[in-house]
This record gives structure tokens, sequence and C-alpha cells, in this order.
């Protein structure tokens, strides 16, 4: 009975990482486990029926940084994985009036001159530039951070390439790079547009996930990521997954189990066991012991560190870093049933336009009071919000005639004052529809079913840890060779044997999947070291 | 008559320092500049008679040691610049709420037991944070000292000076490199979040990151400029220093330096354009009639107003103006000086001798002492005073620093009488509703003053009289572009590479023979002197 236990490897959370991880390792020949706490797999990448009939992308509910080479190494296509583009993006203005940008390059031109000739001549050349910017950074998501304290042979070998890479930019792109990286986006785009709702638009891709307004710096940078969405290798769209985010992760799944892997739900991992430093296991919440000279963690670093294990085992200066590791959440969620397609008042009827998204993003001004509601303890009267109606792209997703909203929220702080309650949350939700009503007028009589998500809640539900979408803020000083902490950002840990895979490592963030597989190939890597050096070498260093 | 060699534009302590060091290689200098005194924004004015007024900056971190070494700035007698600084052992009281305060001395343990009413751990936590602090700015120093390297369309020579860069770097330690990696792009809040829980001292020491600069605490890059105020200081946080006579004096002994050097100082000049001959610049035109030859213009004026305003715009490439065009500024620091006919005294705290905190009698023998008063009670307070700046008005509740000049060098007022000079943040330079004019400033003047009376009670029955200068006044006065003490916002985008813009942060600009060298230049404002000493040492390499 024993040899049930043990695998030869142990994936600790079914998120969407974990499940690339292991199927990874699975296709190498690997026997192994994937121990998710909930009843389903996916993490964050969830499809759930909360309400009979109406299936909600209960938490992500776009994507676009999905890395093509797991499409194609997973083969995910044939597990299920159809993706569905969303070609627009409209903003409804508060005077009746809205900004469009379509997938048809002239009728984008045509809405913009509308708002602004001068932004309509200055988008191209924005785009083809952030086209340009957007090639240069890719090579360093693909790539395993080196350390840079004590650099090998291999981490010397990572920063030459990306030394010759840096070189390979002209002078022009290398400042834009420069200033991209160090600018607020509303300070970036004040350079290139003057229409209002275009650049406060076009800042919410840089705000997302963070808890920083549209004009504290660092935020410009990721205006870049919106140009690197790549579905099918077709640069720069986004989309929606038939049947909502929990595809994206059921796919996963299945590819995963084709080859062999195990994957058990409603498995609770209470601890990671050591001995001498070394892993040889886990123990679940009931006491079951499951043993393997691998266990990789898909979640967050401060659960990974301060809770699977105990952070005495840990070095301090590291256990220190994962500490102060910034992980403050910023969004939350509401999803909601509607008896009849919402009406924008800016866009009466039907049209196109509701397969689209919708960005609530009038003004700059309007993001950063949005901001400064939360900044000092609470929530957005007025949030920024990004909306969706998978219905619209897929009927399976409601009823006939029935419709679900995915709205995302920004900003809630989890640490709110006097913390979260159930009236907390019903207020939040209220100023979302209240909000959202101005714009669509029929929306509050239309809501059947609502769910709101508060960054607790996420935390909760989802084991988010505050509620942080991204396990860990994006900001520079939390990057690359930084993520989660210097000398342990090559998905390695202190315990020997035991891996880290979530979005809490390089790349990190969004349904992007690379941590997943990066962290599978170096476990690859490690083994085949072993093996070759006689089993009682250290894996990896 | 014969054309000198440099012609250096303002006497401000970059353009002066500049002046010495290129004299001193043997080069013929003019600097020329429009006020009728030296210094630059470290002027001290007899606003009223009988009062000596720090118009200008009223404290000094650090001018760079190489300049106060190299050119004798301290030493007394006819040989020397006689320059005497002067740094009190408390260096800050931070009046708080309940009428205690946060005192921070230039010893770490003296510090610590102060802090330690306040939080035991935080008291606990100091001696190290000193430690690392210092230790991450002495790493930051090394990188002022050199020229940021050029990165893009690097060829052997840049590659060679990034190895040397590199090494020097390594030879501080690759841990203490890589923190100052991680530091530069924080906040000051998540970097002072990482040690401390007191929002008091959490407070008074983030009033540092945010100087000069249109953002919050809350902001990416405020970090960076908490260490940047601590480059120069000797390893002590909020070091305060104070030029005995005014800072005026700094200004008078950089000039006597720059005339012993050799170099001639032309005040009451105002540059009217800069002459550029095929691509070359060839000297200046005088406002009041005359020009002056040189083989090289080197100017201390901000980049904005060298570039833009003194040389025809057609000698310039589009895209390099619109990158001058495109640089921040946006000033946001006021000044209030008042004349106080009884000293300034700092409210005792009513709980404050319940709670054990300093407070009353500990405070005010610090502010006697020569204290700065800082009126930044927690991270919060300062960031809603920028969200006010941020929607285009002055904060309401403003955050403060206030020096009574007269506590360290009485002889800057008449007998008796004291004298508090006070920078108020923020003030937008730009208004959203209407411009600055008397009105405005008045009331300005009246925020700041009941601001400060919270915590000096006696404050305005003592105020004989009382000036204000708004960052429009502060533009006009020292020809600082909208108001920006530092000659260019010193934000993460604004530093090293990209000062004054990218692709130009070596001195250097499109037009051979011109150089910059005043704040607006790596590594940026705060009395440092670096620019001028930086730009001087480019100009010589390229003789060679």
């Amino acid at each position: 009975m024993r040899a049930t236990n043990t695998y030869d490897a142990i994936i600790v959370g079914g998120g969407h990482n974990g499940l690339i991880n292991a199927a990874y390792l699975a296709r190498a020949g690997l026997r192994v486990v994937v121990l998710e706490r909930r009843h389903l797999v996916g993490g964050a990448a969830v499809t759930e029926e909360i309400f009979p009939g109406f299936k909600y992308s209960v938490a992500s509910y776009v994507v676009s940084l999905l890395r093509p080479e797991i499409i194609r190494d997973l083969q995910l296509a044939r597990h299920g994985l159809e993706i569905l583009p969303l070609e627009s993006t409209v903003t409804p203005l508060p005077n009746g009036d809205y900004l469009g940008r379509w997938a048809d390059h002239d009728q984008t031109r045509r809405d913009l001159y509308r708002h602004s000739p001068k932004d309509a001549e200055a988008y191209d050349d924005f785009a083809t530039l952030m086209y340009q910017l957007a090639w240069a950074v890719k090579p360093l998501l693909g790539v395993v951070p080196p350390d840079p304290i004590s650099p090998g042979l291999r981490d010397l070998k990572t920063l030459l390439m990306l030394g010759r890479h840096a070189r390979g930019l002209d002078e022009k792109r290398f400042h834009a790079l420069f200033k991209l990286g160090t600018m607020s986006a509303a300070d970036y785009l004040d350079e290139w547009f003057e229409s209002d709702p275009l650049k406060a638009t076009m800042s919410a891709s840089g705000i997302i996930g963070t808890f920083l307004g549209p004009r504290s710096p660092g935020t410009a940078y990721v205006l870049l990521h919106h140009y690197m969405g790549e579905i099918d290798g077709v640069f720069r769209a986004w989309g929606f997954a038939r049947g909502g985010n929990g595809m994206v992760s059921e796919s996963i799944a299945s590819a995963a189990k084709s080859h062999g892997a195990e994957i058990r739900t409603g498995a609770t991992v209470e601890r990671v066991l050591t001995r001498n430093g070394w892993v040889h296991g886990v123990v679940l919440d009931d006491g079951e012991e499951l043993t393997a000279k691998t266990v990789v963690s898909g979640v967050d670093p401060k659960r990974t560190f301060l809770g699977l294990l105990d952070p005495d085992e840990l070095p301090d200066d590291f256990a220190r870093a994962i500490r102060r590791f910034r992980i403050r959440g910023s969004s939350g969620k509401v999803n909601l049933s509607l008896s009849e397609a919402p009406e924008f008042s800016c866009l009466p009827g039907g049209g196109p336009h509701l397969r689209g998204a919708f960005s609530i993003s009038p003004s700059l001004d309007y993001l950063e009071r949005a901001y400064d509601d939360a900044k000092y303890g609470g929530f957005s009267h007025r949030p920024y919000m990004d909306i969706v109606i998978p219905s619209m792209i897929d009927p399976g997703m409601a009823p006939p005639g029935r419709h679900v909203m995915s709205i995302f929220v920004q900003y809630a702080a989890f640490d709110l004052k006097g913390g979260w309650d159930d009236a907390k949350r019903e207020a939040f939700g209220d100023a979302v529809v209240d909000t959202l009503s101005e714009y669509v007028p029929n929306l509050a009589d239309s809501i059947l079913h609502r769910q709101v998500l508060t960054p607790l809640d996420m935390q909760e539900q989802l084991g988010l840890t505050e509620g942080n979408i991204f396990h860990g803020e994006l900001t520079p000083q939390q990057l690359f060779f930084f993520r989660p902490s210097p000398a342990w950002a090559d998905y390695r840990t202190p315990v020997r044997g035991f891996y880290q895979c979530g979005s809490g490592t390089h790349p990190g963030g969004g349904v992007c999947g690379a941590s997943g597989r990066l962290a599978a190939l170096e476990i690859l890597r490690d083994l085949r070291r072993r093996r070759g050096a006689g089993t009682t070498a250290a894996p990896g260093r | 008559m014969k054309a000198c060699d440099a012609v250096v534009i303002g006497a401000g302590h970059n353009g002066l320092i500049a002046a010495a060091y290129l004299a001193r290689a043997g080069l013929r200098v003019v600097v020329v500049e429009r006020s009728e005194a030296a210094g630059g924004c470290g002027a001290t004015e007899e606003v009223w008679p009988g009062y000596r007024v720090d118009t200008g900056a009223h404290s000094l971190t650090g001018i760079d040691p190489r300049v106060m070494a190299g050119f004798g700035l301290k030493e007394a007698g006819p040989r020397g610049a006689g320059l005497d600084l002067m740094s009190p052992a408390p260096c800050v009281v931070s009046p708080q709420p309940e009428g205690e305060a946060l005192i921070l001395e230039r010893d770490p343990a003296r510090t610590a037991d102060l802090i330690r009413p306040f939080s035991a751990r935080d008291a606990a936590r100091w001696p190290e944070f000193v430690r690392a602090m210092s230790r991450a700015s002495r790493a930051l120093g090394v990188l002022y000292g050199t020229l940021p390297p050029r990165l893009a369309g690097a060829g052997r020579g840049d590659l060679w000076e990034l190895l040397r860069l590199g090494a020097k770097m390594n030879r501080l330690g690759r841990r203490d490199a890589l923190e100052l990696m991680r530091l530069i792009p924080m906040t000051v809040e998540e970097l002072l979040h990482e040690w401390f829980e007191s929002e008091a001292l959490k407070g008074t020491l983030a009033a540092e990151g945010i100087r000069g600069i249109c953002q919050g605490p809350l902001a990416s890059g405020t970090g960076y400029m908490f260490l940047h105020h601590m480059v120069g200081a000797g390893g002590v946080v909020r070091r305060r220093r104070q030029v005995r006579g005014g800072m005026g004096a700094l200004g008078d002994a950089l000039r006597r330096v720059a005339v012993a050097a050799g170099a001639e100082v032309r005040l009451g000049h105002e540059v009217a354009s800069i002459r550029v001959e095929d691509g070359h610049a060839t000297g200046i035109a005088l406002a009041g009639g005359g020009e002056i030859a040189a083989s090289r213009v080197v100017s201390s004026a901000d980049p904005g107003h060298t570039l833009l305003g003194l040389v025809d715009p057609g000698e310039l490439a589009p895209e390099f103006l619109r990158a001058l065009d495109n640089i921040k500024y946006r000033g946001v620091v006021a000044k209030v000086h008042l004349a106080l006919g009884e000293p300034p005294r700092l409210r005792s705290g009513g709980d404050a001798a319940q709670t054990a905190l300093p407070g009353g009698d500990v405070a005010q023998a610090a502010l006697l002492a020569g204290a700065a008063i800082t009126v930044a009670p927690s991270i919060h307070y300062i960031e809603r005073a920028y969200d006010d700046a941020k929607y285009g008005r002055p904060s309401v509740r403003p955050v403060l620093d206030a020096v009574l000049t007269t506590a360290l060098d009485p002889s800057l007022a008449p007998e008796g009488c004291h004298l508090l000079s006070v920078a108020s943040q923020y003030t937008p330079f730009r208004l959203t509703h209407g411009s600055w004019n008397a009105e405005r400033r008045e009331a300005l003047g009246d925020a700041v003053v009941q601001a400060l009376t919270e915590h000096i009670p006696n404050l305005e029955g003592a105020i004989l009289h009382r000036h204000v200068l708004t960052p429009a006044d502060l533009a006009d006065r020292f020809a600082l572009p909208e108001g920006n003490i530092h000659h260019g916002e010193m934000t993460l985008d604004q530093v090293f590479l990209g000062r004054p813009v990218a692709g130009w942060a070596r001195y250097r600009t499109p037009i051979d023979g011109l150089y910059l060298c005043g704040a607006g230049t790596h590594p940026g404002g705060g009395l440092n002197g670096r620019p001028g000493g930086g730009a001087a040492a480019r100009i010589l390499r390229d003789l060679k």
C-alpha cells in the first residue's frame, strides 16, 4: 500500500501553473500528483456555475499572455482549449459619448479622430513603438533569472545573452524602454496623447493588479504587456476561453492526465515535510502522508514559505525577504446574472461592441480618485471597472436569452478600515452596480444574481494571500531576479528538492504559465544531474 | 578681445565649482551671473533691515567632500575660504498631534533612546537601519561620482567604463550593490515599512523622500530620494547642517575659491543667448549688450532654459527638442520667512507627561539647539498633502520643514529677535484654478502659519514680519524652472541615464562645446556640487 503514496513529484496547488508544471513533469515520465484544496482545479482560473445555468469565470476572466509554447507543447487545443477573440474596448463617457478601440484599425482611427485628430495620428506611431519594445522585452519572459550575487557559468551566459539582446536595441528604443520602466502611465501617455479618455483607458492596463494610481511611477511599464498578448501567434490580441477561464485550467489538467499525472481535489496540504534540509513529502490536513523527493509549490511565496514550511527551516535573510515581499491586493470581482442583454446608453441596442470589453475609465482624475479612496483603507466609491459579457461571446455561459457579466473592480483595500464584513461586501457591490448603472440604465433591474468577491474573499476562497491576483506586486523591486528573492529566483528554494512554480516567481502574473513551465524544466535538469552524479548529490546546487 | 577658454553661465554653487576646477586646470574662465550675488539658490538677503534671510535653501546636507577638501573650503585664514558649517547634535524635532515630539539626533544610540517611547521595536532597529542606509548611500555615492554609463549603442570605451563601474561596485560588496538596486525603485513608505512601525517615525523620515518632487510617499522612487539626501551626510539620517552667516556665505566662499583658482566672476550680467557657429558654441551674448567669445560654454542654468531659451532651436534636432520639452519640472516648494520678536515655543504635550513621550522641554531644547522642525506626523498625512497638489491646489495641511536659523547663528537677526525659515510642500507651480497672485500668496502664508501654530502656540503673536515666496516667486527669483528646486523633478525617469534627457546624461549637448553643469544634470540637486564637478571633469577629459 505504501507504494501508492509515493511519487516522483508532488505539486501543491492545482492552479494553472501547478497544472502546467505537472503536465511537463508527467510528460517527461515522472509519477506526479497534483494536490488541490478545492473541489475543482484551476485556482484563480475557474469556471463555476454558482447559480444554476449561469457560468462565471469567477476570478480571472480573459486570456492573453498564455505562452504559445505551452499551448503547443501540451496540445491544449486538443484538450478543449478554444480561444475566442475579444475584439474591442469601449470606454463609455459621462456625457453619453464613448471612445472605442476596435479590431478594425480604420474604425479605431475614425473613433480616435472624433476625440482628437492629433491622437489618431500618434496612436499608430505609439503602437509601432510598443510593438517593437514588446518584442525586445519578450526574451526575458522565457529565461530563468540568473543569480546576481554569485553567478555561475550558466547565469553569466544568460546575462551575456540579455546584454547582447539589449545592444541590439537602437538608442531611441532603449531610451523609450528606460522611460517606460520608470515613469507613470499618465506621464508617459501625456507625452503622446491629449484625449483624457484615451489616456485613462490605456493607463488602466498599467494599474490592474497593483496598488497604484495612473500617476504613480512604475505603471508605464505594464502598457507594454497590453501589446505582448499573444494568442495562436497573433500578437496583441486578447481573448476569451470558450466555457470560461476554467477551460484553460481544465484543458491543462486534461493534458496532464493524458501524460499520466494524477490530480486529487479536496486534498489540502497542511505541511511540507523535510529532513536534514531535504524535502521528503507532504502531509494533508487529514493526516495522510505522501512522499516524494521532489515537491513543487504553486501557491504564493507567503503561503509557501511561511505556511507550508516552518520559517525556522529557512536562512534568516531569505525568511526576511519573504516576509517583506509585497503582496497587497487591490481589486475585487463582481459577477452578475442578467435577465436581458445590458444596454449601454452610449451605444444603444445590440452590436459587436457587446462581444468586446468595456472600460469604466472616463478620465485620469477619475482613476486617480478611485485610487485615493482605497489607499487610506477603503474601496472606490466610483471604481475603475473592466467588463466583459461572456455570454455574448460564448452563448453556453448562460441560459438562452439570459446573460452573465464579469466585472473586474479596482480599487479595494485588503486591510479595509474596520475589516470586511457582509455589509461592506454588499456596499462594495452596490458601488459597482450604481456606478455602472450610470452607463447601463437597464442594469439594476435586470440583475437576477450577484456574486461579489472582495480581496478578503479572494484570499479565503481562492487562497490568494491578501487577495493579490499576481501572487505579489509586479513592481521593479519584485521582478526578475528579485522575484521572490535574489539567489532564489530560479524556482529552487533553500530546502533541497523543494521548488516553487507559482506567479510569485519570474515572470509571474496574468494567466501566462511561464512560471510553471520554467520550473518544470529546472526540476528535470536537476533530476538529470542527480541521476548522472548518483542519487546522493544535491539537486541543482 | 581674445576668446576665453570657457564661459560659465550662472554663479550658483555648481557654476562656481565647475569654474574653479576648470580655472585650476589652467583654462581662462569667465563666470557670468545675472544677479548681484553669487550662490544662486543658496542666497542670503536682507529682507528687512537687520535680518539676513536664507530666501532659497536653508539647509545643506553635504557638499561633495572632494570639493570641500580639494579647495580648502573650510580652511580659515587669508588663503582658505573660511566656510563654517555648523552641525548641531539634534537634527530634527517632529511635533506630533498630541503634543509629544519625536527627536532625531546625530548619534544613533541617543536617537534610539528618543524613539523608544514611540516604539521599543523601532528603537532597537534604529542603529541597524542607520548602518543599512549608510551602506546603501555609500554605494549610491559611487554612482554619483561616475558618469552615467552609456548602455544603448555602447562602444568599446563604454563597455570598459561599465566594467570599471562594475568593479567599483563589486569592491563595495555585491550584496550592497544589489540592495541598492532593490531600494532605488521602492517607495519610501515601503522602505520604512520594512523597518518601523511608529507612524511618527515613518512620517518624519518619509518627508525626506518627497522633497522637491510632486509625488507622495507612496510613489516609486521616493526611496531613492531618501537615499539621495543621505549621500555625503556622513552616515547620519536627516543630518542638519547650516552655514554660519547664512547660505549666501557658501556662494561667497565658492566665489573666492574660483577667483583664487584664476576665474573671473562677473555679477549683474544676464546672458541673452548662446552663440553657435557650424554646430559649435562660440560664446555668449549679454542682455545688456556685448559678447564674450569662448571656445566652450558651460551652463549651470536649467537644461530647458539653456537649450530652449538661449540656443536658436534651429540648431537642434526635433527629437531632442521634444525630449527637452517633455522634462517634468512641477515645482512644489514654497518658502515662508518669519521674523519673530520672541523665540518660538513648542506646545508642551498635554498627555505627554503621562505617556512618558518626549515633548515640551526636551523638544524645546532641541529646537533651540538647532534642530529643524518637521511637520509630517505620518505617511498618510504627507500623502494627503500630496493629494491636494495632484489636483492642482496647495495642501490644506502642508508638510513643513522649518529652521530657526538664529538658533545656531544669532547674528542673522537683530538682538533678541529670531528668524524662522519655512519650506512648505506641496505647493504646485501650476494651479488648476487661476494662477499665483498677491492674494493667493497671502493665503498660502496664512495656511503655513496656521499649520505651524498648531505646534507653536505663541507663533502668531511673535510675528514681526512675514515674507512669502510662492513657486512662481522662486522661479523668478532664482531662475528655477517652474519653481523646481532641483532644476527638474528627481523622479526615476529623470535621474542617472535620464538626466536631463535620455541619451544626453553626460554633461554634453548636441552642440559641440556646449556643456551643462547645473542641478538638472547627473546626479541632481540638493546643493551637493557634484554636477559642477562632474561637468568639469568631463570637459577636461574632452580636452585631452
